[in-house]
């Protein structure tokens, strides 16, 4: 999966950097369900054609109905510039079928390791 | 899912008005197939006179007879900007000025006043709310000898609870204080008459319940002389003089003005008062109170405010994030709302912890049929977030 573009983005009332992102195809419930090997997933799958969210604290969020073609992307604004590769790395690697995490699970722990540095000094 | 299967139901009336009634836009229309024909700014003569027709429509609306005391700004954060500064620059001892605000206050009121309080050109008190009302009781019992000036809202820009400024600023004017009111809210709304309401100056907007364009406001200014102007420029008058004039309404407008917006804001004001205002107050008091009704049946709906005066209802939905709600409700059903803070951070910190909320706002324009989906539709949403209602 691809994302395209960004479409909007703005400032939000908790300080967090929201952009609207548009995919070259419709997000599935697979997705998010592969988005939750690296953080939590809330979902209310039936209202509409359901409504998924992930979230990785310190990180992003992203959110959005099942069979749309856009996502709403939270960024915590301290971190978004070591996250925001990471971003697309999750969205570009995904595929249908079974997938081997290893390489953005090694990516996710480099990263990680930078931002805990960033935010709390270890 | 896409939301354009849905016909997009506004609800965020008090962000920005919409939509506009045809009026509005014939009236952009008719003042952009002319020239401006400005008073002192050209030679020609033909077209409407925006401009005057607005402050009169102003004038009559707010029940003021002295239309030059209506003054026209950028927008309500303009005038309060304008308001406030130029009461501070007017003040010979700063440090013995102390000012009144509310928690309810919208940040055009609260930033101001606390850049000034930072300036050490101020002292800031900030009085509380209960059940959506700052009572003349408290205000009475925060006016000190250095009290010199209070700012307050009309109407809450979060919970739609109007405040008792009559019964407020006579208790202010008693004491000497200046008393400036932010009608942001109110205006178009409920009746407003400024020749019995003990006010100093009343800030209003153009883009909100007036259905004006955004980049229109104003405010009324009983006596011109208690605020010192902070802009200055050309007037179109005089200008043989290096100084700006000290003539009404001359005194606070400097530069050429928002001649479309001005006249979207004439007739958004004619719109209104053909409709009559109370007509209008009694159409948002039985959908705001349908609205409330139906979102009371759902258990995990917190609502702030239940009776409140303009058509404004804040809400969140238990194990819900506000902005998730409001994506929701933006995406799979095209309804708009805003949530968040509202830019009235002070008003969440004594609600829900400053975490912020749904805010749902209605305008004369708002049908009824729209109102029962917006409700049908956070019911539902409010029925899948409850494990009581959809277990996992």
């Amino acid at each position: 999966m691809r994302i395209l573009r960004s479409i909007q983005h703005k400032y939000c009332a908790d300080g967090s950097f929201m952009k609207e992102f548009l995919l070259d195809a419709p997000v599935t419930r697979e997705f998010f369900l592969y988005l939750g090997n690296f953080g939590k997933i809330d979902q209310l799958p039936n209202l509409g054609d359901g409504f998924y969210k992930f979230d990785k604290p310190d990180w992003f969020s992203i959110k959005g109905f099942i069979g749309d073609s856009t996502v709403e992307v939270r960024f915590k604004k301290e971190t978004l510039e070591i996250t925001v590769d990471f971003l697309y790395l999750l969205f570009s690697s995904y595929h249908e079928g079974t997938m081997d995490l290893t390489f953005l699970k090694k990516k996710e722990t480099l990263r990680a390791a930078r931002v805990s540095k960033l935010l709390y000094g270890k | 899912m896409a939301p354009s299967h849905h016909p997009l139901i506004y609800l965020n009336n008090a962000a920005t008005s919409w939509p506009k009634p045809p009026e509005i836009m014939e009236a952009i229309s008719q003042s952009l197939s002319l020239p401006v024909f400005g008073s002192g700014r050209t030679t020609g003569t033909q077209g409407e006179d925006y401009i005057t027709q607005a402050r009169e429509e102003l004038s009559s609306l707010l029940g003021e007879d002295n239309q030059e005391h209506i003054i026209f700004t950028h927008n309500a954060t303009d005038s309060l900007n304008i308001l406030i500064s130029g009461f501070i620059a007017g003040q010979k001892q700063k440090q013995n000025c102390h000012v009144l605000t509310t928690a309810l206050d919208h940040n055009s009121v609260l930033r101001p006043l606390h850049e000034y309080e930072r300036m050490h050109q101020i002292k800031l008190s900030t009085l509380p709310f209960e059940n959506g009302m700052v009572s003349p009781e408290s205000v009475e019992a925060a006016i000190r000898d250095d009290t010199r000036l209070m700012v307050m809202t009309h109407g809450s820009n979060v919970l739609g609870s109007v405040q008792d400024i009559s019964a407020i600023g006579d208790i202010l004017h008693d004491h000497g204080v200046y008393f400036i009111v932010d009608g942001a809210q109110t205006t178009g709304h409920i009746p407003i008459d400024l020749r019995h309401l003990p006010v100093d100056a009343f800030v209003f907007t153009g883009h909100k319940g007036l259905f004006g364009i955004p980049g229109t406001g104003g405010f009324y200014l009983r006596d011109p002389q208690t605020i010192t102007p902070v802009r200055f420029g050309g007037t179109g008058t005089n200008s043989i003089s290096l100084f700006h004039p000290k003539g009404m309404p001359e005194r606070f407008e400097a530069g050429t003005h928002n001649y479309p917006g001005l006249a979207a804001l004439a007739a958004g004001v004619r719109f209104i008062k053909e409709k009559g205002i109370p007509s209008i107050a009694d159409k948002a008091e039985h959908q705001t109170f349908y609205i409330i009704g139906e979102l009371k049946k759902e258990e995990n709906i917190s609502i702030y405010h239940e009776n409140p005066n303009i058509p404004i209802i804040a809400f969140n939905i238990r194990g819900l994030q506000n902005d998730d709600v409001g994506f929701m409700l933006a995406r799979a059903y095209n309804v708009i709302t805003r949530t968040g803070l509202h830019c009235a951070p002070l008003v969440h910190k004594t609600i829900d912890d400053g975490e912020g909320c749904v805010r749902l706002s209605l305008s004369c324009m708002t049908t009824d049929e729209e109102c029962r989906i917006a409700a049908d539709v956070i019911r539902e949403i409010a029925q899948n977030a409850n494990p009581a209602v959809n277990p996992a």
